[in-house]
């Protein structure tokens, strides 16, 4: 019993209590709880505006919690005293927007941050962005500048940017709902082999054929809080509440 | 063949400099030969004088004497010009009736421009004297005893009598050989556009005040030490204690002893009246002739280069300063704007910025000079470096604020969710596209910086434009210098405008959005 315990602490990556935002009085997120284990791929689905974005923002903490509590590994982003850009190192984020730094190559962005965060010496991360770069199948790109890629195609540097930092856990925010439909499918494929490498990965999505097909776990958002929570078996196939009846009937 | 192009580039816009510099010295020849049909003179005596536009330099006596005028209903203006040599060039192009004047300057104009004579009639006699702090009586005491030995031995005749009248130049002064000077410093404040009085020659100011002061450290065993400004600066230098005599053919007014005390007379003058002489022929002297003058005669190219020297040196130091003070408002503001953190460093920010932007950058000069180191002995160049750097970070700050806030939030975003520090994502995110964004509008604000230097005069420092003017108070040329120290910042300015061009364009074919 002890040990199973122990054994399930250890797995506990990111940990939400009695989280709530609000902007201005007006509350986007109430008494947010939830536990994200290690290998866990995590679907976020709801209506527009109902705050999926700032739960997924709240996690890395580029937004900061009105009240409650973001534990990574037991450290609360929220205290003030924690180093958070340390944490940050460990969880990777990817924009609906890709946002790449239009300044450098693709490759100095991969190795921007393995530089200049971890100190890692030119050589090593010049070799970590190569293998990153073929690992999404952009090799070739590696001394273009962003703007002369797709979009699709960025959104992929912006994964392997994010990868870089080998992060414990990925947060998606929309990642392919910029893109031109013919560009949706590479970008998912990246994500799929990721999930299946044993990344773990929340992502926010709009495309209900991923949550279902990849997610181990799927979270549909509305009225401020996590109205319901299952696996994507049952939230698509079973939904208990008319909010989610409603909303998957709109997109499905 | 990409090197041809930039080559022909090169080529072509110097093309562009020479082109506009030739039309610019054509214009102005046109502009000199309209001014040959001036009007006919209209003042005889002094009874002509009311009712007409009379030029005095600002401050003299002249224009104390003249300012009466001005309030009695007869309708007569007043002109008040930084430099006697501006007074008469506006009298020549027919601006203006008259110009009064002290006699000894007034010949030097007349002799120097044949379309020129002084009425025989003078305006007003009056007594020049040194002025001194109210508060330093124990100088002064010091100083009239010095004044009035020199006045015993005939030291001060001799003086007198080397600038003025047929024995001119033989009987220079010459300090004893045998002087200790153990009592310091003695600093003089001059205005040296007012030949015989204090002039340059040689790159040195000289002089009958100059002499006379040399021979009073002498008495008094101290060092000279000559502080050249403009001439409503002089009794401002003193009263601050910036310099401890004003030497400058200075007339004891009532006016004046409101806010300063003077040494014993030392010598009379009069106030003359200059005015156009309608039948001379215009002056003769040939444009080669006016440049030997110019530029050539005694080397007279070196106050330009001095001035150019020290015009870049206040400029590029001062364009360092702004940027780092604008740098660190900038990222203290734009923190401010997306975080609200830093409440009070963005509050200080903001009276900084509503101050300098608010008032005149002159205004700006002078109070750092005259208050803020009233009394302290400081280098000028320092001086100006400091207040235009401080005036130029305001501008440099908001125009970086404007490039950092034009920047996509999403940019910080991704580099702070990649664990870098506020600190990295500026330097090596942000900045770099805010500052390609703004590199036009910061090099046009140094572009301002560069000319707005020019009113480094005002301190008395020797800057490009005192550089020209110092030559124009020597050969009572004004064109000639002018256009010059126009020409140079022209060229400067075109220098760094191509420049930057080349830059923004090698920064643009690196990323295209
Ligand atoms: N900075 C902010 N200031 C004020 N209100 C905000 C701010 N950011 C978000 N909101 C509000 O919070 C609510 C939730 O926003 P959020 O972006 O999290 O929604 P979302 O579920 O991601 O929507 P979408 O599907 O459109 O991305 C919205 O009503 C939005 O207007
Ligand atoms: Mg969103």
């Amino acid at each position: 019993m002890s040990a199973d315990n122990k054994n399930t602490q250890n797995d506990i990556i990111l940990e939400v209590k009695n989280m709530t935002k609000s902007y201005d009085g007006h509350v986007v997120l109430n008494n947010i709880n939830t536990t994200i284990r290690k290998g866990e791929v995590i679907s976020i689905i709801g209506p527009s505006g109902c705050g999926k974005s700032t739960f997924l923002r709240s996690l890395n903490l580029l937004e900061t919690p009105t009240d409650g509590q973001v534990l990574f590994h037991g450290t609360d982003l929220t205290d003030p005293t924690v180093n958070i850009n340390h944490i940050r190192e460990k969880i990777g984020m990817v924009f609906q927007h890709f946002n790449l730094f239009p300044n450098m190559t693709i490759k100095d962005n991969l190795m921007l941050a393995p530089m200049k965060v971890a100190q890692m010496p030119k050589e090593e991360a010049s070799a970590l962005a190569d293998s990153l770069l073929k690992r999404v199948g952009l090799s070739d790109k590696a001394d273009t500048y962003p703007n002369m890629l797709s979009g699709g195609q960025k959104q992929r540097v912006a994964i392997a940017r994010a990868l870089a930092m080998n992060p414990e856990v990925m947060l998606f925010d929309e990642p392919t709902s910029a893109l031109d439909p013919e560009m949706v499918g590479e970008v998912l494929s990246i994500m799929k082999e990721l999930a299946q490498s044993g990344m773990t990965m929340i992502v926010v999505t709009h495309e209900m054929g991923f949550a279902r097909e990849v997610s181990s776990r799927c979270m549909f958002f509305a009225d401020t809080i996590i109205k319901e929570e299952n696996t994507p078996a049952e939230i698509f196939d079973n939904p208990q509440t008319d909010r989610l009846k409603d909303f998957l009937s709109k997109v499905l | 063949m990409q090197r041809m192009n930039s080559r022909r580039k090169s080529i072509l816009s110097a093309m562009h400099i020479a082109i506009l510099a030739m039309f610019l010295l054509v214009s102005s020849f046109a502009l000199t030969a309209c001014g040959s049909k001036t009007a006919k003179n209209t003042v005889f005596s002094v009874d002509d004088i009311p009712g007409k536009t009379i030029g005095v330099q600002l401050g003299t006596t002249g224009d104390i004497y003249v300012s009466d005028y001005e309030e009695d209903g007869s309708n007569t203006k007043v002109e008040r010009f930084n430099k006697g040599a501006d007074a008469v060039q506006a009298l020549k192009q027919g601006k203006i009736d008259a110009v009064i004047i002290d006699s000894q300057p007034a010949q030097a104009f007349v002799d120097a421009n044949n379309d020129l004579t002084i009425l025989e009639e003078e305006f007003v006699e009056e007594d020049y004297a040194m002025c001194i702090s109210k508060s330093n009586s124990a100088l002064k005491n010091r100083i009239n005893e010095a004044l009035e030995y020199l006045k015993a031995q005939g030291t001060l005749e001799a003086i007198i009598n080397n600038y003025i009248g047929e024995n001119a130049g033989k009987t220079p002064y010459v300090s004893p050989a045998n002087v200790t000077r153990n009592n310091g410093t003695l600093t003089v404040a001059t205005n040296a556009y007012f030949s015989p009085y204090e002039y340059y020659e040689g790159g040195s100011i000289v002089g009958i005040d100059m002499d006379m002061c040399q021979a009073i450290a002498d008495y008094l065993g101290m060092d000279l030490h000559i502080e050249d400004m403009e001439f409503d600066s002089v009794i401002t230098a003193v009263q601050s204690g910036k310099a401890d005599i004003g030497a400058s053919g200075m007339t004891v007014t009532e006016e004046r002893l409101k806010n300063i005390d003077f040494t014993n007379t030392y010598t009379t003058a009069s106030q003359v009246i200059i005015v156009r002489d309608d039948n001379a022929s215009a002056s003769g002297a040939n444009i080669g002739e006016k440049f030997k003058s110019d530029f050539l005669t005694a080397n007279r190219y070196q106050y330009i280069l001095k001035g150019l020297g020290n015009t870049l040196l206040i400029t590029v130091c001062a364009a360092l300063l702004g940027i780092i003070i604008g740098f660190i408002i900038a990222v203290i503001r734009s923190n401010h704007d997306m975080t609200g953190h830093l409440k009070i460093a963005n509050f200080l920010c903001n009276i900084y910025l509503t101050v300098i932007r608010g008032t005149p950058t002159m205004v700006q000069l002078l109070i750092i000079y005259y208050i803020i180191f009233g009394s302290v002995n400081i280098n000028k160049i320092i001086v100006a470096i400091l207040a235009f750097g401080i005036n130029s970070g305001a501008y440099v700050a908001e125009i970086v604020r404007s490039g950092i806030m034009s920047i996509d939030i999403g940019q910080s975003e991704a580099a702070r969710s990649l664990g870098l520090t506020y600190r990295q994502t500026m330097v090596n995110v942000i900045f770099p596209q805010a500052v390609k964004n703004v590199l036009p509008a910061l090099t046009n604000e140094f572009i301002v910086l560069l000319k707005e230097t020019s009113i480094s005069g005002y301190i008395g420092l020797t800057d490009l434009t005192r550089g020209g003017d110092i030559i124009r108070s020597i050969t009572y040329d004004a064109m000639l210098p002018l256009l010059g120290v126009a020409l140079i910042y022209l060229v400067i300015v075109m220098i760094l405008s191509t420049f930057v061009k080349k830059l923004e364009r090698r920064l643009r074919s690196n990323e295209r959005r």
